[in-house]
């Protein structure tokens, strides 16, 4: 018989589970043996993890989503699921199923069996809460800012009145300002209730919890513990699964040696310059875009470019490649541009979305591809391919299909096919965002390799940490104007990121 | 394995999403059809079979009953929203289509996702499709060499398009690791074979 | 899509399901038309209501009607050229115009420019998320079906952005150099793969985020959108009769051409 203490124990629990057994139906290995986890009612807790150790997979049979919606092999002793959860998940753009902003919260309250009178004012309160307090909340949710889209992400799950708020690394693909907002919103509206978070970027997050979970590569728990706890005495584990902790850069800055450049300009401004800009403009549907004054780049220069979301800074690269219509002149080795053609070859170009990019169907062939171009010999293209391979950490998957490598592995893949032929320019697209630490930190370290031997890097991000240690100039765009352009911190000491504007 | 064959709310959305994007193609595939139309000849029945590829990609990915049916009717309504230059009548060669391609996939058993089964499909979609012109456009009212014409371009077309490359699709997509989200997952337990 | 949120008629506000019936079932009417007298008329009276009734500007609705005009004869001539028929008129090689041929030929011209003009009456003039709510209310259709529906359709513009990305991106790598069939073969492939892969994993995703809205569990549905019925329904079935009824009328009373089934079986 229990004892009336632990039958009093279990109603305090939000979740229980016990001997979890999982597995991938395509997979031969289990990802779960055994797991065991209890929650009470209340608790914030914060699951940490490598990527594809499955911390997503076990916040969704806590919350009944496996095998209710997916199907697995599945299996336990004992499973008390959440009984009511709001979720938000990582990708603002695969979560919405209406096109307007009322009716998906509506769509929540149609299946809550909310009277239709009760429903517009419902929907903005919840859409107050979260901070989208639209004059008409029918308007399209394509218009939102990703931010916006998962604070409305937000406001649906909350208009489960849930007792539990689940967060699948709902920063994961938003800008800092965005990633600020979310955790503003989830600190008020979370308090009252058991929160649990998957993340990978914790520095904002991690003070709000009252427990931190690590689960390893297999697929166990390693840690259990307060957040000043699992900080200090796993501090190794979190740098090893590459997950931003407050003190990131730090162990960045001792692993890594970032020169700091003495000279102004670390380009080689005697040499003519390889890009030269001349009041260019960009089209997107028919209109203005992006208008760039004159500038010119430099051999060897890391230029990053800055600025809010929608700022044009994307559409710069787009209209440098002139992959869009454009308007002036622009020079590249002292000719003028006419089209991407011209620069194909000399020029490298990262997207965003590395499956957007992708041409062959093994990662050996995607990165052969830009070799096979060249008039070079298929033994010449091999060695190229193994070496840049190796170098990026990919050669254990040369027969895979690119689309079954994880997203670190996807966008060091997109980098390496760019840069096996020697670039003099390499466009970057935001090639860290979304990405864990080690990652990015391994990108950042082949980039800067390939600076040195002399290619010019231009590339969009929003870290104001990479900024601060690896550009040597900085370009600001705000409303589709270079705001300003100045040299980075790394050059010289006189230029302590203080520049002037255009 | 009872619910082996029932469709999921993620099966629908995926069925519908992969017919929409064909849907795309079928509005597209309009104005080349009439461009090449008038080349005489029936040169256009060899394209016609475009329209029956939803039906046998679906199934072929899915492999559930329902969803040939749901995603010919699926991209029918999307090419209808988008404007198609058949109106509303392409919703019922949608049905018709795929209702005689569901027919093969039943006759299987949802068994089999052969090149061969697609190629069937593929031929029953060209028969319901004939069926309905005969209705709607008097085929049966052409001169025999021309009707014979247009029955085996059409035949080739469809057994080429909806068949055998359909089939080629799915495989390369199988490579991409993204069939393996959307299939049953049958009989499979915890612990692997 | 046709659908665009600014315009607005009478024909907005009909019951989404109703419409939906009422025009299938006019299809239906038409494919046993086998009058081209009663055709005429008829295609007339259409076109007079989708410029009149459809709230859009006459000359967004004629740059629609256009290809309609195209397709009027290409579908048309390839019967009055290659149709059956007894009474020569004229013949060139294998095409052969017969007086039977001919009418049969510009009858199921008729017939494609009215299932056009039907079409585009509808999809003119009724947005796709009011249909579902309406088939959901009106029809009982299951609504794993309607919200599955309306789910995928919201992905539709995602889908034409990844388009354009993906040929900037073949671009950049200088993908399009292969031409000839191997050349539309991997493009095929190129384009195809990657749009489908996104599509499913996005598909697959917003049916898990929809169940964990507690879609599948819900046991009392209610709708925000509750198209119901109204006068100006009745007058649509009133309308939609009197338009087919009125073109028999006409088309038997006072016939263009002494044919009156193209058929010509009897």
């Amino acid at each position: 018989m229990e004892s009336p203490a632990a039958h009093n124990d279990v109603l305090q629990l939000a979740a229980q589970l016990e001997g979890l057994r999982l597995r991938f139906s395509s997979r031969d290995t289990l990802l779960f043996d055994g797991v065991s986890l209890r929650i009470p009612r209340g608790q914030k807790v914060l699951l940490l993890g490598p990527s594809g150790c499955g911390k997503s997979t076990l916040l969704k049979v806590l919350t009944g989503l496996i095998p209710e919606a997916i199907e697995l092999p599945v299996e336990w002793e004992l499973r008390k699921p959440l009984e009511s959860g709001g979720y938000v998940f990582q990708d603002p753009d695969a979560q919405f199923c209406m096109p307007y902003v009322d009716e998906e919260i509506a769509f929540v309250l149609e299946n809550m069996g909310v009277p239709r009178s009760d429903m517009p004012e419902r929907i903005r309160y919840y859409l107050r809460r979260v901070g989208l307090a639209f004059e008409d909340p029918h308007r399209p949710i394509s218009t939102l800012s990703q931010g916006q889209k998962q604070r409305l992400a937000l406001a649906s799950a909350l208009a489960l009145e849930p007792e539990t708020l689940v967060l699948d690394e709902p920063t994961a693909l938003l800008d800092p300002k965005g990633t600020t907002e979310i955790w503003e919103h989830v600190r008020t509206l979370g308090r009252d209730k058991t929160l649990l978070i998957v993340e990978h970027k914790i520095a904002e997050i991690v003070d709000f919890v009252d427990r931190v979970l690590v689960i390893d590569q297999e697929g166990s728990l390693v840690a259990d513990g307060g957040p000043e706890e699992v900080q200090k005495n796993h501090r190794s584990l979190l740098d090893r699964y590459g997950i931003w902790h407050a003190d990131s850069w730090a162990v960045h800055d001792q692993q890594y040696e970032v020169a700091q450049l003495s000279q102004k300009n670390p380009a080689n401004t005697d040499l003519p310059p390889l890009l030269e800009i001349d009041q260019l403009k960009g089209f997107y549907e028919d209109e203005a875009c992006i208008n760039m004054p004159e500038v010119q780049v430099h051999e060897g220069e890391w230029i990053t470019v800055t600025g809010p979301n929608g700022a044009g800074k994307s559409t710069l690269l787009q209209a440098l490649m002139k992959l869009i219509p454009t308007k002036g002149m622009s020079h590249w080795k002292g000719e003028a541009i006419k089209n991407t053609e011209q620069l194909a070859s000399e020029v490298g170009f990262v997207f965003q979305n590395p499956e957007l990019q992708f041409v062959a169907q093994t990662v050996y062939e995607e990165v052969a591809f830009t070799l096979w171009q060249k008039n070079i010999s298929e033994q010449q293209v091999d060695s190229e391919v193994q070496r840049v391979l190796k170098q990026f950490g990919l050669t254990e998957f040369e027969d895979e299909n690119p689309y079954r490598l994880s997203t670190g592995q996807q966008r060091r893949l997109s980098v390496a096919s760019a840069l096996v032929t020697d670039r003099e320019l390499l466009l970057l697209d935001e090639p860290t965002f979304g990405q864990d630490a080690g990652n990015t930190f391994a990108i950042l370290e082949e980039l800067e390799r390939y600076r040195k031997a002399g290619t010019s890097l231009l590339m969009v991000t929003h870290d104001p940490e990479i900024v601060r240690r690896y550009a040597t100039r900085v370009w600001e765009i705000e409303d589709g104007e270079l705001k300003a352009d100045y040299a980075g911190e790394r050059v010289g000491e006189q230029n302590t990121g203080v520049g002037h504007a255009v | 394995m009872k619910n082996r064959f029932k469709l999921k709310l993620s099966d629908i959305l995926v069925t519908t999403v992969v017919a929409l994007v064909f849907g795309v193609i079928y509005k597209l595939w309009g104005p080349l059809y009439y461009a090449i139309k008038p080349l005489g000849m029936h040169l256009e029945q060899l394209i016609y079979g475009m329209w029956f590829i939803a039906a046998t990609v679906a199934f072929l990915l899915i492999r559930k009953p329902g969803v040939g049916l749901l995603a010919e009717i699926a991209a029918a309504s999307g090419e209808f929203f988008m404007g198609s230059e058949w109106g509303l009548a392409v919703l019922l060669s949608g049905v018709a289509q795929g209702l005689a391609a569901e027919l093969v996939f039943a006759a299987v058993g949802y068994r089999k996702y052969s090149v061969s089964v697609a190629v069937a499909a593929a031929a029953a979609a060209t028969v319901g499709s004939l069926l309905l012109d005969s209705l709607q456009g008097y085929i049966g009212d052409l001169a025999l060499w021309n009707l014979s014409l247009l029955i085996v371009f059409r035949l080739t077309g469809a057994v080429i398009i909806a068949g055998w490359m359909a089939h080629w699709l799915v495989s390369a997509l199988e490579d991409t690791g993204v069939a393996e989200l959307v299939r049953p997952v049958g009989t499979a337990t915890v612990d692997p074979d | 899509m046709l659908y665009k949120k600014k315009y607005s008629s009478w024909l907005h506000r009909i019951n989404p399901a109703l419409k939906l019936v009422l025009l299938m079932g006019g299809i239906i009417a038409v494919l046993f038309i086998h009058n081209v007298n009663v055709m005429i008329p008829l295609v007339a009276a259409l076109a007079g209501m989708l410029l009149i009734g459809s709230g859009q500007p006459i000359g967004r609705v004629l740059l629609f009607m256009l290809p309609f005009l195209f397709v009027f004869v290409s579908t048309g001539s390839s019967m009055i050229l290659f149709g059956k028929g007894e009474t020569l008129w004229w013949q060139w090689g294998p095409a052969v115009i017969s007086r039977e041929s001919f009418y049969r030929g510009v009858h199921i011209g008729l017939r494609a420019l009215s299932f056009g003009l039907i079409g585009l009456l509808f999809a003119l003039t009724t947005r796709p998320v009011l249909l579902f709510y309406s088939l959901m209310q009106q029809f009982r259709l299951p609504p794993r079906y309607a919200y599955g529906f309306m789910a995928s359709l919201r992905l539709l513009p995602l889908i034409l952005e990844e388009f354009k990305t993906l040929q900037k991106a073949y671009k950049v790598r200088g993908v399009d150099s292969v031409k000839g069939w191997k050349g539309w073969w991997q493009k095929l492939r190129l384009y195809a793969i990657p749009l489908l892969a996104q599509s499913i994993r996005r598909a697959q995703r917003i049916a898990v985020a929809m169940e964990a809205r507690r879609f599948n569990k819900s046991i009392q549905r209610t709708y925000y959108y509750r198209p119901g019925f109204s006068s100006e329904d009745g007058l649509m079935v009133i309308c939609w009769v009197g338009i087919f009824a009125g073109a028999w009328i006409v088309g038997v009373q006072w016939p263009l051409f002494e044919i009156t089934d193209v058929r010509f079986n009897e």
